[in-house]
């Protein structure tokens, strides 16, 4: 698919500065998982895509970065010709093969079709970045890990209970895995491999 | 915000530093494990370490106060030059006080004062491999460490103790991040090791020859080789900062006249002034009193 003039929107209005400001977000939210913040970095995102998952894509992609879109997103021309003139990124065929995976909550691959990065090289993994429809900081899921003193608590809507439970046993195979961008219009939190997720056990009620 | 005309923000081209935060967020992902990064060269002079220097322009923005930090001094001539080149290239404001410090590039040492959470503390790193010196295949230790092959170092530690009677390795400890990877903290005495664990502040490493990077997240356990037998000690002195009186800073020794006199003062410069403000005061300020009542 070729780039469509017509669905192109501005990029970021200072890129030097909101790269970097957009960066920061996602190293503070990858390294103290679970924790909320807000971009507003750019104004709008091509038809299809959160704010935030645009601002990651523009701060984080570029020629180097091989890039699986979910179904919907695949078949977007807004955002395909986005990502293409501004990242120009190449768009793989299989997850496996892509350094960074963006997909509708609905759309997810399986994590087991993603590369878990090898045993000498655990880095070399798909990144996810996800749309959600909701996020906060609700009681559901329970993290502790690096980053996290005691425990953190995060509540991403939208995935699917075979989903919930793969993610929580992928942490048996550290140091494999897949780090996670969670993002939701403005919003965006991150799980990286290390977050054990437990799910929120309401106190007991006393006697 | 005036910077150089000419360069790019933070000198380093927006390619390079993509490169480089993307491998910053998975070392930050898998704790103590060395992530390759590419790159072009940073030109600088030799001293000026250029892995702390490629992290620190990838993360720095304008909102950012920086401090450097050479051995615990913030005015050695390397530590005024790094804090120049990014005043210079960034615009960045630039700060001794580890208290205001958003960034501090540090070769050596660890501040005193404890790191507090959204400070990021950059280690310039030389030799990023703690098993490079048993093994100098670099295939081999990738293997070491995906096996968590780590009895090698043990041996190293143990022939200390059985030369020595004790541990002799005092700079660049081994130590074990979050249960897994065997890391090398940079050399920075033994006696800044136990901060490193369940540090409020994010630790990114930069070693620029070999290209690699690796980070310690906020709140993350960080344990130091030993043995049930040989308990990890810290170096400690007799003395206390001749200056401030610390009894708990770690010293240097320096001499003070001709004559070879010396004393003991904290390597942290900023930490040993800070007290000193506070009204805190050393057996060289009793000297120097007594002095003047002889005078008198
Ligand atoms: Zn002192």
């Amino acid at each position: 698919m070729a780039v469509s003039s017509h669905e192109l929107i501005a990029g970021f209005a200072d890129p030097v500065q909101a790269s970097q400001q957009v960066f920061r977000a996602a190293l503070k939210v990858m390294s103290e998982p679970g924790t909320l913040v807000e971009i507003d970095y750019a104004e709008t995102a091509p038809k299809g895509l959160d704010l935030s998952t645009w601002q990651l894509a523009l701060s984080l992609l570029d020629p180097n970065t091989r890039v699986w879109l979910s179904p919907t997103l695949a078949a977007n021309d807004a955002v395909i010709s986005n990502l293409r003139f501004h990242c120009q990124c190449p768009l793989v065929d299989n997850p496996f093969d892509a350094d960074f995976v963006i997909a509708w909550h609905s759309e997810l691959p399986l994590l087991a079709e993603l590369n878990w990065g090898t045993a000498e090289y655990p880095d070399r993994s798909t990144t996810l970045i996800v749309q959600v429809p909701a996020l906060s900081d609700e009681p559901d899921w329970t993290l502790s890990g690096p980053g996290i003193e005691h425990t953190r608590s995060l509540y991403v809507a939208g995935l699917s209970e075979p989903f919930r439970s793969d993610l929580t046993r992928s942490r048996q195979r550290f140091p494999l895995g897949i780090d996670t961008f969670w993002c939701c219009d403005n919003r965006m939190a991150a799980l990286p491999r290390t977050t054990q997720i437990e799910p929120f056990k309401k106190a007991e009620e006393a006697c | 915000m005036s910077t150089a005309t000419g360069y790019n923000f933070a000198y380093l081209d927006e390619q390079s530093k993509r490169m480089i935060r993307r491998a910053i967020l998975k070392g930050v992902a898998i704790p103590g494990y060395q992530v390759p990064f590419g790159g072009r060269e940073m030109p600088l002079p030799h001293g000026w370490g250029t892995g702390g220097m490629q992290v620190t322009a990838s993360v720095i923005g304008e909102a950012d106060k920086l401090k450097v930090i050479d051995q615990g001094a913030d005015d050695t001539t390397n530590a005024v030059s790094i804090r120049r080149f990014f005043a210079h290239t960034a615009g960045v404001e630039t700060t001794e006080q580890t208290a205001e410090a958003t960034l501090i590039q540090t070769r050596h040492r660890i501040p005193e004062r404890p790191l507090q959470a959204d400070q990021i503390l950059i280690y310039q790193v030389p030799i990023p491999e703690p098993l490079r010196f048993i093994e100098p295949r670099e295939s081999e230790t990738r293997k070491m460490h995906a096996l968590s092959e780590y009895g090698a170092m043990q041996v190293k530690l143990y022939e200390d103790v059985a030369r020595f009677g004790h541990i002799a390795t005092s700079y660049d400890y081994p130590v074990m991040v979050n249960n897994r990877y065997m890391m090398d903290p940079s050399p920075i005495p033994k006696f800044d090791n136990p901060k490193m664990s369940m540090m409020p502040a994010l630790q990114l490493f930069g070693a620029g020859f070999e290209k690699r990077i690796y980070a310690v997240p906020p709140f993350t356990q960080v344990e130091s080789l030993d043995f049930d037998d040989h308990p990890f000690e810290v170096q400690s002195w007799d003395e206390a900062c001749a200056i401030c009186g610390s009894d708990h800073s770690f010293l240097d020794e320096v001499i003070t006249d001709d004559n070879g006199s010396k004393m003991f003062v904290c390597s942290d410069t900023d930490y040993c002034r800070e007290r000193v403000d506070q009204g805190f005061v050393g057996t060289a300020a009793d000297l120097s009193t007594s002095e003047q009542e002889t005078e008198q």
